[in-house]
C-alpha cells in the first residue's frame, strides 16, 4: 500500500517504535504509584518521554502532560481558558477538535483570516479581532486539509502584543515544522503523538504554559490526601493511569526524529507535495497550493471525491476524501459542497509514492 | 552510613532532581517517601549520603526544582532537617 494520509496518522512506524512499545508491555507496570522494579521502570519511561519532549520543543520536562491525543489536549486548553459564552479568535481553518468544544461551551466565536495561503490576511484579521479584546485566540500551525502553514510566531507576538492567551493546535506541525514553546509563548501547545511523532495511536502531548483546569478528576500517585486535584504539574492534568507502553512508543518516535532532523523531513514532505500539485494541476484537477504550504495537499475531482477515494483505495494508494473533520476550513475554501481528496506526506515521503498516485490520478480521468 | 531524604510532592519533580544531583555527581536512589515523611499522601524521595544534602538543596534551588521537606533517617528514627 502506498499510504497518502499521514493527517490522519502515520503508518509506516520506524520499527524501533513497535519494539518499544513490545518491550514496555513486558517490563513496565504502573507508573508513579509503587516503589518496586518495574513500577520505576515505568516510571523512568515516562519521564525519559518528558525529557525528550522537552528538549525537541524548548520547554521543561514538567511542562510536558501525557495525553490521548491532541483533541484531548485542545479541550483542556479551551476548558481553562474559555468560560461559558467567552470571545474566542480563531483561524478560518480549525479542525472540530477547536470548534466543536467552543460550540459545546456557547463561545462567542470569531473567525479571523479565510484566505488560503494569505499570511498577510491571517495576520491583519487576527489583529483587527484581536483589537477588541477576546479571553483567548487558537489557530491551528498547519492546516489538516490544506497544509497551510499559518504565521504562528507573528501570531504569537500579537496575541502577546495584546495580552490575549492563546492556544496552538500542533496537530499536523508537530514531526514537521519546529515548535518552539518558550520562544511562542503559548498558553498551551497541543498535538497528538501518532502523526508526525511516529508513536502509537492512543498518545498525544499537551505543553503547559500555564496551569491547567482538569477536565478528569482521579487518582495522580500524589497527595492522596487532599480531595481537589493537585495544584502543580503535570499531575493535575493527569488522573488515572497513564497509557505507558504508547508513551514507550512515543518515546521512541521522538528519538527517531531528533536523530533524524525534523526540517530533513519537512523538506522531502513539501518536496512531494509540490511535485503532486503540479502533476494533478497538469491534469485539469482543481488543486490547493501556493506559498507557505507543508506536505499537504488537496484537490476536487470533477468525479464525487469519495468515488476517487475509492478508485485509489483499489489501486493500493491511501487517502483521505470529505470534510476531514474540518468544515470551517472547507467553508474558508469553498469546497463544503465537493469536499476535496488530500494527499498528505509523511516522513517516508519518497518520489516513487508521488509517481504511483499521479499514474493513477490519471488513469481515473 | 548516615542516609538522608529529600521528600518531593510527586514523582516528576522527584525525577527531575535526580537527574540534578547524578550530572553532579552525588549518588542519590530514588524511591516512595515512607509513610511517616509524607503530609499529604503519597510521594517519592531521594535518599543519598548525609555528606551531599546541604549541596543537593543548594543544586535543587539553583535549577529551580522544587522539594517538599529534608529528613535524615538512622535506624527506624526520623528526623526533619532545616538548614
Amino acid at each position: 500500500m502506498i499510504y497518502l494520509d499521514n493527517g490522519a496518522t502515520s503508518f509506516h512506524k520506524p520499527p524501533a517504535v513497535r519494539r518499544a512499545v513490545e518491550r514496555a508491555m513486558l517490563c513496565c507496570a504502573n507508573p508513579g504509584r509503587g516503589g518496586y522494579s518495574a513500577a520505576m521502570a515505568a516510571a523512568e519511561t515516562v519521564f525519559r518521554c518528558r525529557e525528550t519532549a522537552g528538549d525537541l520543543f524548548h520547554c521543561d520536562p514538567e511542562q510536558v502532560v501525557f495525553t490521548s491525543n491532541c483533541t484531548h489536549g485542545l479541550n483542556i486548553a479551551i476548558h481553562t481558558l474559555v468560560k461559558p459564552g467567552g470571545r474566542v479568535v480563531i483561524s478560518g481553518f480549525e479542525h472540530n477538535a477547536v470548534t466543536r468544544p467552543l460550540h459545546a461551551l456557547g463561545a462567542d466565536i470569531h473567525v479571523a483570516g479565510r484566505r488560503l495561503f494569505d499570511w498577510w490576511d491571517t495576520l491583519d484579521s487576527f489583529e483587527k479581532e484581536l483589537k477588541s479584546g477576546a479571553d483567548a485566540a487558537i489557530f491551528t500551525h498547519m492546516s489538516n486539509v490544506f497544509g497551510y502553514i499559518l504565521p504562528v510566531q507573528e501570531l504569537s507576538m500579537l496575541c502577546r502584543q495584546y495580552g490575549v492567551p492563546f492556544v496552538i493546535d500542533a496537530a499536523q506541525a508537530a514531526g514537521a515544522l519546529e515548535v518552539d514553546f518558550e520562544k511562542w509563548g503559548a498558553s498551551f501547545v497541543a498535538m497528538p503523538g501518532h502523526k508526525g511523532l511516529l508513536g502509537p495511536q492512543g498518545t498525544g502531548l499537551l505543553l503547559c504554559g500555564e496551569l491547567p483546569e482538569p477536565l478528569i478528576c482521579g487518582g495522580t500517585g500524589s497527595v492522596s490526601l487532599e480531595q481537589r486535584m493537585p495544584d502543580f504539574l503535570p499531575d493535575r492534568a493527569e488522573a488515572g493511569t497513564l497509557n505507558v507502553p504508547g508513551i514507550a512508543g512515543l518515546q521512541a518516535g521522538l528519538s527517531y526524529l531528533r536523530r533524524v532532523g525534523v526540517e530533513s523531513i519537512f523538506q522531502r514532505e513539501q518536496q512531494q507535495a509540490k511535485k503532486c500539485a503540479a502533476g494533478l494541476q497538469k491534469m485539469g484537477y482543481r488543486v490547493f497550493s501556493g506559498a507557505h504550504q507543508g506536505g499537504t495537499v488537496s484537490f476536487v475531482p470533477k468525479a464525487d471525491c469519495q468515488q476517487m477515494a475509492d478508485f485509489l483505495a483499489k489501486r493500493g494508494i491511501a487517502v483521505r476524501s470529505g470534510l476531514h473533520c474540518a468544515p470551517l476550513a472547507h467553508e474558508s475554501a469553498g469546497t463544503v459542497e465537493t469536499g476535496t481528496v488530500r494527499i498528505s506526506f509523511g516522513h517516508d515521503a519518497a518520489s516513487a509514492q508521488t509517481a504511483a498516485f499521479l499514474q493513477v490520478a490519471a488513469d481515473f480521468l | 552510613m548516615k542516609m538522608d531524604c529529600i521528600t518531593f510532592r510527586s514523582i516528576t519533580p522527584a525525577q527531575r532532581a535526580q537527574r540534578v544531583l547524578q550530572r553532579s555527581g552525588m549518588e542519590v536512589v530514588l524511591q516512595r517517601t515512607p509513610r511517616r515523611m509524607e503530609e499529604r499522601g503519597c510521594g517519592y524521595c531521594l535518599r543519598l549520603r548525609h555528606e551531599d544534602l546541604q549541596r543537593a538543596a543548594v543544586l535543587l534551588r539553583q535549577n529551580g526544582v522544587g522539594f517538599q521537606k529534608l529528613y535524615s533517617a538512622e535506624q527506624g528514627e526520623i528526623e526533619e532537617i532545616v538548614l
